[in-house]
């Protein structure tokens, strides 16, 4: 579903590249953990992934076409879901509100339908009385569980999380990342996690490393 | 549109930076306000103005023509020791017809001589000159002698100089009104009065000065009182004020002689939109023979309003430009403020997939629904600082105005030559006219629903900017640099 076509990128120093000639394809159904020491430049493969910067080398293909063909913007509003370390919600709303606001944004299939997004926080463990809360007041394992029910509104094939578990303690870690399980194996998405904790990657179907500039495959 | 109902989302979940919000856009409008509303009430005022102080074209006789037709007639004969100016009085028929002219509103024949006092005494001047002199340097003599008291025909004394500028009022009876055209009523001046135990009613008997030296008994219809400023204008060669009176116009050419019948001095012409006074000028012109005829014009009131109060309304303009560019800046920055605080929420909105214009757009309405509180706090409290404001300037003004006005005295009395027979106050009254007229041209400061429109205008187009100049921090943000830290 989607492919990396000899992947570069670096900062400053085109002989100091992150990453350099990566090619990996990722499948709609799978889960996939990417691990590596801080600095090697995880988040940045990720963000390239996700829509929000361009290779510097290489392609990215979706459904074998180009993201520079499908437009950015677009990409991000119709094929990927990011859940970020933290951040990830309008602070100003509630749960619901925030879910309203990012189907009307994305144009999903439920955009407006208030019902949809109550369930679907419901089957995360926010209930009615969290869901019109403000955000605000929710503590950090349940934001993160509505950003991931943010992620399972929308109709986007492809999710995309750093570090989702960072912030939480192992009880939500392990109710976050069975929610992860649950998208890419019951919603058929595909879903890449780069993550610290081994125990988190360890749950995924696929595990790679990325060490020396390359992506090596755990599992 | 979904970011409307963000804009509408965060307005009301961030209560307490929303109020602060509003607070500092209320400031700034309410200057604003402040400078519109000054502004038109100085237009306003300045249309008053116009419509008060007025202005007027005078219809007299050709002085200048006079004077050169007396020199060339001295020059190419040397006959006669004494050259004489002959001056032609003014028909009223011209008048006539220089009335019916558009913005003409009213007009006053003057024809003033003067008797001598029969059956009463007249009042000596306080410095113990009497009356009677014959007439100062540069006073030119008339064909008719010099008597003790001053007669001034008028068409109505409401319209005569001293009473429309106030220098004089009626303080029993009645003043000269065009009834009074055709017979002997008089109006007397108060210590004349006072001395022969005179009062409405009465009649006297004066002794004319030209012609068969009548006498002629008067029906006293009114008595004035003269102001302390009046005696002054009337200069040195004069009588004592309180030794002038008021009659018809008819009657003053009676005194003069038959030959006088439906001629005046002058007429003065007021002019109804003193901005058209040099229209009115050339079109009466076209009605008179020039050669022996001069229309003059006095606008100088007007002029002195006018620049007085477009001052006003200039400075007005420059507040609210002023505010209007601080205030603009002032919002640009906490927006910019506010949009730095924000980034993660327009991160993830990038993120989403959101158009940058859709962002912006969100900041605009929540800024829109700010300034729309604003605009109702600033349209209440704009009324009171635009009435503070308002009534510092008019004091201020005014102050310029009756300044200007009193050496604009200075030079008209101080014209040599003038007066015809012993100067009966004349065009250096309204000098002063000016001056208590604009005393009481006030500021009205008052809130209009044109004013509001204005004020919610500038308000859209400050919004607007701001947005506009912040937004560029929205649109070179980059959604990875705001997440992935
Ligand atoms: N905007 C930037 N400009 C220059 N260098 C950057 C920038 N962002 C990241 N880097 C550098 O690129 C390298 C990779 O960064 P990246 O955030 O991708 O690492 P990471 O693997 O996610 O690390 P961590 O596990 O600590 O999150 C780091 O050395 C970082 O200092
Ligand atoms: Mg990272």
């Amino acid at each position: 579903m989607l492919k990396t076509q000899g992947l570069g990128y670096w900062y400053q120093d085109k002989a100091q590249p992150l990453f350099q000639d990566i090619n990996l394809e990722f499948d709609v159904g799978q889960s996939y953990a990417i691990l590596g020491h801080s600095g090697t430049g995880k988040t940045t493969f990720l963000s390239l992934i996700a829509g929000l910067d361009k290779p510097k080398a290489g392609d990215i293909l979706l459904d074998d076409r180009s993201l520079n063909q499908i437009g950015l913007t677009n990409y991000r509003r119709h094929e990927v879901s990011i859940v970020f370390q933290a951040y990830n919600l309008f602070t100003y709303m509630s749960p619901l509100n925030n879910l309203l606001t990012a189907m009307a944004i994305t144009g999903t299939e439920h955009a407006g339908d208030k019902a949809f997004a109550l369930k679907t926080l419901n089957d995360l463990g926010i209930g009615a009385d969290l869901a019109t809360r403000n955000v605000q007041h929710l503590s950090g394992g349940q934001q993160q569980r509505v950003a991931i029910a943010r992620t399972m509104a929308g109709d986007a094939q492809l999710v995309v999380a750093d570090e989702p578990t960072g912030n939480l303690d192992e009880d939500n870690t392990q109710a976050v990342i069975e929610q992860f399980q649950r998208i890419a194996h019951d919603r058929q998405k595909c879903v890449i996690i780069v993550t610290h904790e081994p125990d988190v990657a360890a749950q995924c179907d696929h595990q790679y490393r990325l060490e020396n500039k390359q992506f090596t495959k755990l599992s | 549109m979904n970011f409307f109902k963000r804009a509408w989302l965060n307005v009301w979940a961030k209560k307490g930076r929303s109020v602060l919000l509003i607070l500092v856009s209320s400031a700034i409008l309410m200057f604003v306000l402040a400078g519109l509303l000054i502004r038109s009430a100085a237009v306003k005022a300045t249309a008053q103005a116009k419509a008060d102080v007025g202005a007027t074209v005078t219809l007299s006789a050709n002085r200048q023509a006079a004077f050169k037709q007396m020199q060339n007639s001295s020059s190419s004969s040397s006959k006669s020791s004494r050259p004489k100016m002959t001056l032609t009085p003014v028909k009223l028929s011209d008048a006539a017809k220089i009335a019916s002219l558009d913005n003409i509103s009213s007009y006053n024949v003057t024809s003033s001589t003067s008797v001598n006092a029969k059956s009463y005494d007249t009042v000596a001047t306080s410095s113990g000159l009497s009356g009677g002199g014959s007439g100062g340097p540069g006073g030119m003599k008339s064909s008719t002698s010099t008597g003790d008291t001053q007669i001034d025909g008028v068409t109505s004394t409401s319209l005569a100089t001293a009473f429309s500028s106030k220098q004089s009022k009626i303080t029993k009876g009645r003043g000269i009104t065009t009834a009074d055209k055709n017979t002997n009523h008089v109006v007397i001046e108060k210590d004349l009065a006072s001395q022969n135990k005179l009062t409405v009613g009465d009649t006297i008997t004066v002794k004319e000065t030209a012609g068969s030296k009548d006498k002629v008994k008067l029906k006293i219809v009114g008595i004035y009182k003269a102001s302390a400023t009046s005696s002054s204008s009337a200069g040195p060669m004069s009588t004592d004020p309180a030794n002038t009176m008021y009659t018809s116009y008819t009657l003053a050419n009676t005194f003069k002689g038959s030959k006088y019948a439906g001629t005046a001095d002058s007429v003065t012409f007021n002019v109804s939109n003193p901005a058209k006074i040099s229209s009115v000028k050339a079109a009466g012109k076209k009605l008179i023979n020039t050669s022996k005829y001069a229309l003059s014009t006095d606008d100088s009131s007007y002029q002195t309003v006018k620049a007085a109060m477009s001052n006003v309304a200039s400075f007005a303009n420059k507040i609210v430009w002023l505010v209007a560019i601080a205030g603009t800046i002032i919002l640009a920055l906490i927006v910019i403020l506010m949009i730095r605080e924000r980034r993660f929420e327009i991160g993830v909105l990038l993120s989403l997939g959101e158009a940058r214009w859709k962002i912006v757009a969100q900041f605009f309405t929540e800024m829109l629904m700010v300034i729309v509180v604003a605009v109702a706090i600033a349209g209440a409290g704009g009324q009171f600082v635009g009435n503070q404001l308002g009534s510092q300037l008019v004091s201020q003004s005014t102050t310029t105005t009756q300044t200007t006005s009193v050496t604009g005295q200075h030079g008209g009395s101080g014209t040599p030559g003038g007066g015809m027979k012993g100067g009966n106050g004349g065009p250096s009254n309204l000098g002063q006219n000016a001056g208590s007229k604009t005393a009481k041209t006030d500021l009205d400061v008052s809130v209009s629903a044109v004013n509001l429109a204005e004020l919610g205008g500038f308000g859209l187009a400050i919004t607007f900017l701001s947005i506009m100049i912040a937004s560029g921090g929205i649109l070179r943000l980059e959604p990875k640099k705001v997440l992935i830290s």
